[in-house]
């Protein structure tokens, strides 16, 4: 028997149509995987299936049960994880698991095998508020969340999408376990590798299921969605003995900054040079982004000294935001005004005159080809859009260096290619850019990569450098090797 | 000039919002047009019950009088004085008159007979004034040289002749308006941009702190300007109330106060997290300092300690200064102190909110 059949479900939100036609069904046991851009309707098929929402047409059963007629009975047995958090960030972890078992009237004493192999690995930090957790943690306690009520089928709409490499590969194993019992598990993913890992996925477009199958099928269908040709992109020199002054971009010695006595950078040392594009990786929590509110002049250093596009971190913080761009992990357009309003506001901001932001808007509207979308609204627009013009935006001044805080979050990797193009135009135009990222096949794009855990620089080269130091076959290993050396989030 | 990017896209913002327009347009027609009417203080629609244990002339006389009273709802007479009592608690009764028996002959005999007035006084103003209404009205039939007396005491009700609440409240309403304007709005906005995360683009940008905050109540102090104005309009086609004053005195006080709560809503602002946290802390301060400005109640019947927090509420003087100008026509030399005294209470409150915002944590 199939554990999900949808047939024919359709659901519109005013003029958009979120779903058309939608067929499949889901086999007992099996991983799912429900593929495909932001707004290709995976969110509302999940909620659909989960009772949350009802269909325009169509019908749809899980376990047998009427997701219209029967809901009750499908909330009983389904577990679910939305996409974004699902937990009470002011409660511990403890109270969050226990508040979610008394509205299932059990208690985690009772269901505590249901859960035992994931709640252990998180147990000991059950008196923190969830709030000071890191996004792989917070994923395992959602996931503990879902399963205390010894549910038969598990919907997880995107559970790693921003959670380091590594903890994915927990969260993933643990999947697995869970189908070995017999779980039905459905689940939404941007990354390749997970869904490699499901049973049969489906691939979503514009609300209409393009195809459905073997992950190696799909992705062999739609290739150049899934696997774009690779960038070209001369990759600068290895890493330099030492730098001239002119050619120093950011330069920090001995960097800290402590909350109380929780040290999230604790004392790093490098360099980047002008013109270079520098990877900046390391797992949820390990300082990542605090480090680059630093260099970005949002947030004060405990202590050590640096500079930034020649300015003092310490004493010149000012003069340096007018000098760099930055693009920030939320999204950082105004959703309510239109894209030239923003554009404008920004360019405004940095001193450029209306004529000239006039005119330049025009100019880079044009090569995005977005020219007859420059009055929609920022909010209607899909993420890689928005994505695309955040970046924009915060090059548009012509900074020195452009920060971006893990820009491609959560987006097909035809998008991301895309984004990494415009990263190639802006870098050979002379900017430096400095990113985040937790993915790795565009952590190979930079020129240069460092890799932070517990908030020291453990690893910094180019990806050859890195790979022969360590002896692993691709950065992938080199990150899992060093991440798994972590000791903070065991303290 | 950066401002004006900025300022530009407050109000871009406003115009886009669903139910910011409708506000703005509702508030001024709202206050104006209804609050005058319900923030009534007289006591009127009293409703008295009389146990006429005597039926005489006398006993008739105290009762045609309270019908033809338009104080007083007749609810007829009872039985006895139990029944009259259960009907406070079942028919919504508030007042009781009991004539005692032999009423009329006591009184041509020159005895004293007494009447009792109970007054339900859960209600306490309603049932204090009921109850003296009551026995004015008892009084003047016993000895009519009693109203022949009261006829030659003059009272001369100055600057708002007919007693009327409406010349007394409106000028007090548009400091509430002020304070919602210029205060919840910009604070609640702030709130938003962190909330949303937005307001680290701007932090990252060379945007200077003075920039940011003026773009955010520049806005607000035009919009609270043009529904002030509005609101004298209405007030002047609806009820024929003008300001007795000068309109730039006026105008200024409600400048004054405008820096006072935009200043405590930005310092609410940079202390808050989050919109909830910022709603409740903005309402805790504003219902303290309306309750204990003297806007409803005056402030001398209040106890010392409580009054003593007046001297540093700029909302009394706000109310004190604009019910000068406005009912009586009062100069700037009669609220030389209150100007000084809401300057001063605006500053202090400016200096620490542009103090605690921050670009650099």
């Amino acid at each position: 028997m199939d554990a999900v059949i949808v047939k024919d479900v359709s659901k519109t939100y005013g003029p958009v149509q979120a779903l058309r036609q939608v067929s499949l069904y889901i086999e007992k046991g099996e991983i799912f995987g429900l593929i495909g851009p932001d707004g290709a309707g995976k969110s509302t098929l999940f909620r659909i299936l989960c009772t949350l929402l009802l269909l325009d047409s169509g019908c749809a059963t899980v376990e047998g049960f009427d997701v219209v007629g029967q809901l009750n009975d499908i909330r009983r047995i389904v577990g679910y994880m939305p996409g974004r958090f699902s937990l009470y960030q002011d409660l511990s972890v403890e109270e969050n698991i226990r508040f979610f078992a008394t509205l299932y009237g059990t208690s985690l004493e009772a269901r505590r095998a249901s859960v035992e192999a994931i709640y252990s690995q998180i147990e000991r930090f059950s008196n923190r508020r969830v709030g000071a957790l890191s996004g792989g943690m917070k994923q395992k306690l959602a996931l503990s969340c879902a399963l205390i009520h010894d549910p038969s089928i598990l919907f997880l709409d995107e559970p790693t999408t921003g959670v380091d490499p590594v903890s994915r590969k927990e969260f993933w194993e643990i999947l697995q376990s869970l189908k070995a019992k017999g779980m039905t598990i459905v689940v939404s993913t941007p990354y390749l590798d997970e869904i490699s890992q499901c049973d049969r996925i489906a691939f979503l477009q514009e609300g209409s299921v393009r195809s459905i199958g073997t992950p190696d099928k799909v992705l062999a269908e739609f290739s150049h969605i899934f696997r774009p040709s690779g960038l070209l992109h001369e990759s600068k020199e290895g890493t330099p003995e030492s730098l001239r002054p002119s050619e120093v971009a950011i330069e920090v010695q001995n960097l800290v900054k402590a909350f109380g006595s929780f040290h999230a950078v604790d004392g790093i040392s490098f360099q980047v040079k002008r013109g270079e594009i520098f990877g900046f990786l390391g797992s949820n929590g390990a300082g990542k982004t605090t480090a680059m509110r630093i260099l970005a002049g949002l947030s004060k250093p405990t202590a050590g000294t640096g500079q930034v596009a020649g300015f003092d971190l310490g004493t010149d913080y000012e003069k340096i935001k007018s000098h760099i761009g930055y693009m920030s992990q939320r999204f950082s357009l105004y959703d309510d005004l239109t894209v030239s309003e923003n554009i404008r506001l920004f360019a405004g901001i940095y001193g450029m005159s209306r004529r000239q932001i006039r005119e330049k808007t025009h100019e880079v509207l044009e090569r995005l080809e977005f020219a007859a979308h420059k009055d929609d609204i920022v909010g209607s627009l899909p993420l890689g859009w928005k994505q695309k013009l955040a970046f924009v935006v915060s090059i548009f001044h012509h900074p020195d260096i452009v920060f971006l805080d893990e820009p491609t979050g959560g987006v097909d990797p035809a998008t991301r290619r895309q984004f990494w193009q415009l990263i190639y135009d802006a870098a050979d135009s002379g900017i430096t850019v400095f990113v985040t990222t937790h993915y790795m096949d565009e952590a190979e794009y930079c020129d240069r990569i460092s890799i932070m855990v517990d908030g020291k620089i453990e690893a910094i080269g180019t990806l050859s450098e890195l790979t022969q130091k360590y002896n692993q076959p691709d950065l992938d290993h080199v990150f899992t090797l060093l991440a798994r050396q972590a000791r903070r989030s065991a303290e | 000039m950066t401002l004006s990017f900025l300022i530009q896209k407050e109000f871009l913002q406003i115009r886009r919002n669903s139910f910011m327009p409708k506000i703005i347009l509702l508030f001024p027609i709202m206050i104006m047009c209804v609050m005058p009417w319900v923030m009534n203080m007289e006591v009127k629609n009293i409703v008295v019950e009389v146990v006429d244990n005597d039926r005489s002339t006398q006993s008739q006389q105290i009762v045609h009088r309270i019908e033809a009273s338009r104080y007083f709802v007749f609810a007829g007479q009872s039985e006895s004085y139990a029944t009259a009592l259960k009907h406070i608690e079942t028919r919504g009764v508030d007042v009781v008159l009991v004539i005692p028996p032999r009423y009329g002959r006591d009184l041509a005999m020159g005895k004293k007979p007494q009447v009792l007035v109970a007054a339900n006084s859960v209600n306490g103003t309603k049932g204090s004034i009921g109850a003296s209404y009551l026995s004015q009205i008892v009084t003047a039939q016993v000895e009519p040289s009693m109203s022949a007396l009261q006829a030659k005491v003059a009272t001369l009700n100055l600057y708002n002749k007919h007693q009327d609440y409406k010349v007394y409240m409106i000028p007090a309403l548009m400091g509430i308006l002020v304070m919602m304007l210029c205060g919840f709005l910009p604070a609640l906005n702030i709130v938003g941009e962190k909330e949303r995360g937005t307001i680290e683009q701007i932090n990252v940008t060379p945007v200077s702190k003075w920039a940011f905050i003026l773009s955010k109540l520049i806005p607000y102090w035009i919009i609270a300007l043009i529904v002030l104005s509005v609101c004298f309009v209405l007030s002047w086609a609806v009820y024929g109330i003008t300001c007795q004053g000068s309109l730039w005195l006026v105008y200024l006080l409600a400048a004054l106060l405008a820096l006072f709560f935009s200043s405590l809503g930005l310092v609410i602002s940079n202390y808050s997290d989050t919109m909830l946290q910022a709603m409740l802390v903005m309402w805790f301060f504003v219902v303290c300092l309306m309750l204990l400005s003297g806007l409803f109640t005056p402030t001398r019947s209040m106890p010392d300690w409580a009054y003593l927090t007046t001297y540093i509420n700029p909302m009394h003087y706000f109310i004190d200064a604009i019910r000068t100008v406005f009912v009586r026509g009062g100069g700037f030399a009669d609220i030389s102190r209150q100007i000084a005294m809401l300057a001063g209470c605006g500053s202090v409150m400016a200096v620490w909110a542009i103090r605690s915002y921050s670009k650099h944590k």
